[in-house]
This record gives structure tokens, sequence and C-alpha cells, in this order.
């Protein structure tokens, strides 16, 4: 903005764009309810003004990384224990089984250094690509926006972001009973490392997938607000009785608003500090100091 | 005056202590023949024994002497040698291989684990494992086969089996095998194959490799403990120190047989690092599990481990 202000001439340089640069910078400062953008915008709006696909400011040069990084036997066995988890949950009879139906021997789980750990990892990062699949493919966006009663490209990045949250949850409705035992071995020490950097490659996904392209500080706080977002619903999502998961759904419908009251209040803050500094700056100015 | 006494009596200590084994000041001849037997024939190749080279026809010799000498010390040696550690090191090579099935098996040919321990003389990893299998994962059908190159060895085993549940069952074979070259085991026959201690005094280590990788089924793991490089230079330091100076002492002290022990810590120092050792793992067929090693206290062991591929891709 700044390289703008200076180079273009000085009748160019119009209230009205002053204007719109204040607008873009206060509205930059609240996470998630807008998209601010790199070009200058004259009137920036709530809506993402491009519909998907759009440009992202991923490289389109450099493929994206495998969701996992098993060979070709450890995914064999890793897929195959994954269809005996809702009933022996993330455990090591899970992947013997699964061993063996994949035609190895029981011995052959020694392919998997970390045991029961890998097998929660693999499910992690194996609903994570299935949720870009169904991103990638369009059906879910439009799901939601059938829901909502809305065209795919009035859906705005929050809702998106809710929706792609809501329908990776609900992927864990068939493992929501063994889902405590899960998070426990993940909230292991030596475990913690690979459980967060998984929970950042999710948050990432989605707040991506959803078409967030925040370049500035907003990048990590997003990323934050909905990791946190995300591994309290799981935590509510295993004590949810409803068959459809409509209390997790309601739960995380009141981490947004909280979301959304927190940052106006940041901003609030932000205002009301920025005010009082002007004053400062023109009451000392009145008492003729140099500043 | 006094320093100058005590130098010279550490000097013959010392040199007392640098007992080396028997050798003739003339090499030996056969009368009924015109060839010297120990003369090298120009085509052997050699290998290192320790840090001395000697024809590999001679290494394996030279490996029975060492361990037939230590044979009966053998456990009290290591107890002292390690300060205990190893077994530590050997309880949590076993734990992690989990060996035994807790669940029925599909086919009655699948029953129980075939389980090959090779270099396993005094049986300290085969009585482990069995006691895991049985204990932990209530599999009384999974079997052991020590297998060792040495009599003396199999002979300690033997008698420690006496004390243990398994004595002269199905589930316990001591069989005496090269390991380069076992022609009474069948292909694919194999579920785990383990190897602790022992692939260092080998002579030929790639060939053991691929002797383990056909009898393995396919699935099969081969599993390996072994002294390794340690990647703390300070702990190296110490190690080293320890090594070079204390094992040989103890083991004059308590085995009586300081050249052994001198064989001993030489032949770690040779072995070849953690990477390379996984090089040659692969280099024989075997799938790598992630890093493929797991060091133990620092590198002075590491866990090695393959599969066996289930089809040749």
């Amino acid at each position: 903005m700044a390289y703008l202000a200076r180079t273009l001439p000085k009748r160019v340089f119009a209230p009205s764009l002053t204007q719109s640069i204040h607008q873009t910078r206060a509205i930059s400062t609240a996470t998630l309810q807008s998209t601010p953008t790199r070009t200058t915008q004259h009137t920036p709006t709530n809506q993402p003004r491009h519909p998907l696909p759009h440009r992202s400011y991923h490289s389109a040069l450099h493929a994206r990384l495998p969701d996992h990084s098993y060979t070709n036997s450890q995914t064999a066995i890793l897929t195959s224990a994954l269809a005996h988890v809702p009933t022996h949950g993330f455990s090591a009879t899970a992947l013997t089984l699964g061993a063996r139906d994949a035609g190895f021997l029981d011995v052959s789980v020694q392919l998997l250094p970390r045991g029961e750990f890998d097998l929660i990892l693999f499910w992690l990062a194996s609903r994570r690509g299935l949720l870009r699949g169904e991103v990638e493919g369009g059906e879910l966006f439009r799901r939601i926006a059938a829901e909502k009663g809305k065209d795919v490209h009035e859906l705005g990045v929050e809702e998106r972001v809710r929706g792609l949250l809501l329908e990776r949850l609900r992927m864990n409705a068939e493992v929501k009973d063994v889902w405590q035992d899960a998070l426990a071995q993940m909230s292991l020490l030596a475990n913690i490392p690979l459980s967060l950097t998984e929970l950042h490659a999710l948050a990432s996904d989605i707040l991506t997938l959803s078409g967030d392209d925040s370049v500035d500080a907003t990048w990590y706080t997003r990323r934050l607000a909905v990791s946190a977002i995300y591994a309290s619903a799981e935590v509510v999502m295993t004590r949810d009785p409803t068959p459809d998961l409509a209390d997790t759904a309601a739960f995380v419908e009141r981490r947004f608003e909280d979301r959304k009251a927190l940052a106006d209040k940041i901003t609030g803050i932000g205002q009301c500090a920025g005010f009082g500094w002007n004053t400062a700056i023109g009451l000392g100015r009145s008492w003729g100091l140099k500043i | 005056m006094s320093t100058m006494s005590t130098r010279s009596a550490w000097r013959a200590l010392h040199y007392s202590a640098k007992r080396r084994a028997f050798q003739p000041s003339t090499p030996y001849r056969c009368f009924s023949c015109a060839n010297r037997a120990q003369e090298q024939k120009p085509d052997d190749r050699m290998t290192h024994f320790g840090f001395t080279n000697v024809p590999e026809s001679e290494k394996e010799i030279r490996v029975g002497a060492v361990f037939s000498s230590v044979a009966a010390s053998y456990d009290r040696m290591n107890d002292l040698m390690s300060l205990g550690i190893h077994r530590l090191w050997k309880d949590h090579f076993v734990r992690s291989l989990n060996p035994g099935s807790c669940l029925p098996a599909m086919t009655a040919d699948q029953r129980g684990w075939n389980i090959l321990d090779i270099a396993g003389g005094t049986g300290d990893i085969a009585f482990r494992m069995l006691d895991h299998a049985t204990n932990v994962n209530h599999d009384m059908e999974t079997r052991v086969t020590i297998s060792d190159i040495n009599a003396d060895m199999l002979a300690e085993g033997r008698k420690r089996s006496l004390d243990t549940p398994y004595y002269n069952t199905s589930r316990l074979n001591f069989v005496e095998a090269n390991a380069e070259h076992m022609p009474h085991i069948p292909d694919a026959s194999v579920d785990l194959y383990t190897v602790v201690f022992g692939i260092r005094n080998f002579t030929d280590k790639q060939a053991a490799l691929n002797e383990a990788y056909r009898v393995l089924k396919p699935g099969g793991v081969f599993a390996c403990m072994e002294f390794s490089k340690v990647d703390n230079p300070i702990l190296d330091g110490i190690y080293k120190r320890w090594n070079f100076g204390a094992i040989p002492l103890i083991g004059q002290v308590v085995a009586g047989d300081r050249d052994s022990y001198q064989y001993l810590v030489e032949s770690i120092e040779r072995f070849p690092s953690q990477e390379e050792f996984r090089g040659m793992i692969q280099k024989a067929g075997f799938l790598i599990p992630g890093q493929g090693f797991e060091n133990l206290t620092g590198g002075i062991a590491a866990i090695h481990k393959g599969i066996k591929p289930i089809a040749k891709a």
C-alpha cells in the first residue's frame, strides 16, 4: 500500500482511495470474517470476489506433498487395519488383523515402527486426503450451499471453513467410540510433536480449501483458531450421543460465534487505542510539543 | 624414586597383562608333506579379526576359539562389561518384537511363530522370546530354533534350558550351523530371524543377510541388535576409554582371558555404522521400516530391522 501511495501522482491519490486504504486495514485486523486481498479493492465486501477455483498463493508449479509418507506395503497393512478399528480400536490387534488381511504375517507389523500411533496418524492423514478429494470434486461445497439455500459462489470463506470442519468431524463418526483412546495416545509426550503437525496440516488444508488467502499475521491466527476449534470439538464429539453429531455441530457454531466476538473485541480495543494515541499526539501538539 | 618403582611395577603388570595366545616361534611344518600347513594360499581373501587382518578361512576358527574360551563366564562378563545394561537392551528388543500371536490363527499351519535365533548359543534371547510369547500373548505354539556355530556356546545354552519350562519340548531346538550357509532350513519357513550381538563376528556378513532373506517367509522380519557407533562425542570418548581400558582388564581378572576380550572390543570398533549396516540389509532385499534402526543408550547398541517383501516388485 505504502509503495502504491508513493508511486501514485498526488492528484490521483484522492480522498476516496485513502479512505479505502484505512478500511482495508481495519478489516484485516479482524480474523476470518473477511478476505483482505492484496490487490487494491475500493469496496471490500465480506464475500470473496472470485468463485472457486481462484488463484491461490500456493505455487502451481510444485506438486503438493502426499498426505502421508508411508510405503506401499505399509499403506496396504494400514488400510486393511482401518476396517478393524471400529471394533478393536486403534490397537495392536487391529494392526495384526490388518496385516493378516493384507496377506502379511503377524510379525510384519514390525513394518510400522510406531505401532498403534502409526495407525492413528494414517487415519488422520487419509481422512484429510478424503476431505481434499471431496472439495476438489466440487460436490461438498454444493451440498453445503444447498443446506443454506444459497448458490456455491455466494458462500463466504467462514461458511466454507465451518462446513469443512463439520464434514471432517463427521468422518470421525464411525470411530467416535474409540477416539478417546486415540486422543490419549496422541497426547503421550513422544507423540505430541507429530500430533500437532497433523493438526496444523488439517487446519491449513481447511483454510486453503475454503479459499482463504491471507498472507499477513492472520495466516497464523486463523490456523490457530481453526486448530483450537477442531481439537476441542473432537473431545466434545467423543461424548456426543446424538447420531448425526448435532451436539458437536452446535458446539462448533458456538465456538465460531465466540471467535467472532473475540475478534470484534480485539478490533475494538485496537481502534480505541489508536484513537487514544492520536488524541494524545494532538493534545501534545496543541501544547506546543514538537511531535 | 618412588615414582620410578611404581612405574616399573606397573610396566611389569601391564606386560604380564598382555599375555598372548601361545604361538610357536617356528611355523608348524608337516613332515609328511612338502607344504607348510599354515602357508597362505595365494587366492585366499583377507578379512579383519579385531584390528588384525587374517585370511577368511582362518577367521571362523579364531572366532570359534574366542567364544569357546568365554562360553562359561559369558553372562557374568556381559553384566560386568555393560554394567547390567545388556539386560535392558535385550528386554527392550524382545518387547518391541512382541513375539507370539494373541489372536487365534486363521489356518493350522500359521499357528505360532517359527523363530530362528542365530548366534544365540546361550539362549539369552530365545528364553526371553518364549517367555514373552507364553506369558504376554498366551501363545503356547511359538517355537525357537537356536542356531550357533560354536558347540561350547550351545552346550551352555542347553545347560541353562534345564531351568526353563521349555527344556525337552518341541518349542526349543538347538542346531549347530554356520549362519552363512544353512541348507537344513528350507526356503521361506521362518517368521522371525534374530541375531543379537553376533553378526559382528561373521566372516561374510552380506552372505549371512542373503541367507536370512532366503529362509524368511514373505512378510517375515529380520531383527538384529548389535554394537554400533555412538553419535555424541563426549559419550563416545568415555565409551572408548571404557572399552579399551576396562573391558580387557575385567576379562583378565574375571574370565582369565584378556585376548578374547581384546578381540571383542576391537570387533566392536570395526563393525559398520548404523547407516552402512542399514545399506547392507537393504542390499539383501529387505524393506526398511522408517529410519531402519533404533539407537540404544546413545548408539552404543542399535536395533536394525528389515522385512522381506511379499511380492518382488
